[in-house]
């Protein structure tokens, strides 16, 4: 069973890697976004403010919490891996 | 330099081709004819052909091994192995050996009486090295003229192209956003470069005929 932890822990620390990377870029990603839209023009407020705003918005968003898939994914293959190769 | 890169390309490709071979599963149409459990001990020649002891169990330099003896349609003979894969590689989360070993001792069958098997299976049989492929589940079939569809392989290798060509056109983007242009200015200060050199050079030639002449001076004085 050893085995059984040694591969659950490599995996956790690689998948929070792929985790860590993937909720930053989509941070920034989220942030440029909104920038742009402020420069564009045709809103009123400062600039802070807006990003501020849509930033709590995407804090609270799904898209946000799709990314937990990382971990979610992995798990349900190796699950679906075990019933076929030893119960079906 | 170019029979080089052609050998390196098709060393590659001959690598990669017989790793995907040996891990991805196949099937195999068979008339199973025994199981057994032999002591082996693994060398350093083929100890990676094999898999580790039953899930739970320690590890030692030998240990039994289940083999299943199997006959082709045509005659020919084939043995297979029998070990839990479990957390280890390849994949296949193997944990019901025994289990599997029992399945297959219900349907041993005679020649005159054959009962047909679909063993799904990994890995290669060399007698040289005596490594088996591994039996990963074994069942019922009517007839030894069954179609076979590999569905795991299909899907598995077009997910595989599908990724690399994804990763290749990122590659390509990549190129052209932020390579490109680097290079197009490096090729542009190259130029810059090798133009003062010119001109120095030119100077340099009228400086230098100078000196010597100057020098020429010295020597006549001399």
């Amino acid at each position: 069973m050893i085995g059984g932890i040694r591969l659950f822990a490599i995996a956790f620390v690689v998948l929070t890697v792929i985790y860590a990377y993937l909720s930053l870029m989509q941070r920034w990603r989220c942030r440029k976004q909104l920038e742009a839209e402020f420069d564009a023009g045709g809103i009123d407020g400062s600039r802070d403010d807006y990003v501020d705003k849509g930033m709590a918005e995407y804090r609270g968003s799904f898209r946000r919490k799709l990314i937990l898939g990382v971990y979610i994914i992995p798990l349900m293959v190796v699950m679906t891996l075990i019933y076929v190769s030893n119960y079906m | 330099m170019r029979y080089v890169k052609w050998t390196l390309i098709s060393l590659i490709t001959l690598i990669v081709f017989g790793f995907a071979h040996y891990t991805l599963p196949q099937h195999d149409v068979v008339r199973i004819t025994g199981t057994e459990v032999i002591r082996q001990d693994f060398s350093g020649w083929n100890r990676i052909f094999y898999a580790q002891p039953d899930s739970g169990n320690a590890v030692g330099i030998n240990r039994d091994l289940r083999l299943i003896y199997a006959a082709y349609p045509d005659g020919g003979v084939m043995v297979y192995r029998n070990e839990d894969t479990s957390w280890g590689w390849p994949p296949y989360f193997k944990f019901d050996t025994s289990n599997l070993q029992g399945e297959t001792a219900d349907l041993v069958s005679t020649r005159a009486a054959p009962q047909w098997a679909v063993i799904t299976h990994y890995g290669w049989r060399n007698e040289f090295l005596s490594i088996y492929p591994n039996a990963i589940s074994v069942r019922q079939v009517d007839s030894p003229d069954v179609t076979i569809i590999p569905w795991f392989n299909i899907i598995f290798l077009t997910l595989v192209a599908l990724i690399l060509l994804w990763i290749y056109r990122k590659i390509q983007k990549f190129r052209q956003a932020r390579i490109d242009p680097v290079l197009e200015d490096l090729g542009k200060a190259w130029d810059k470069v090798e133009d003062q050199a010119d001109a120095m050079g030119d100077r340099a030639s009228g400086l230098w005929g100078r000196a010597l002449a100057w020098l020429g001076t010295w020597r006549s004085k001399k």
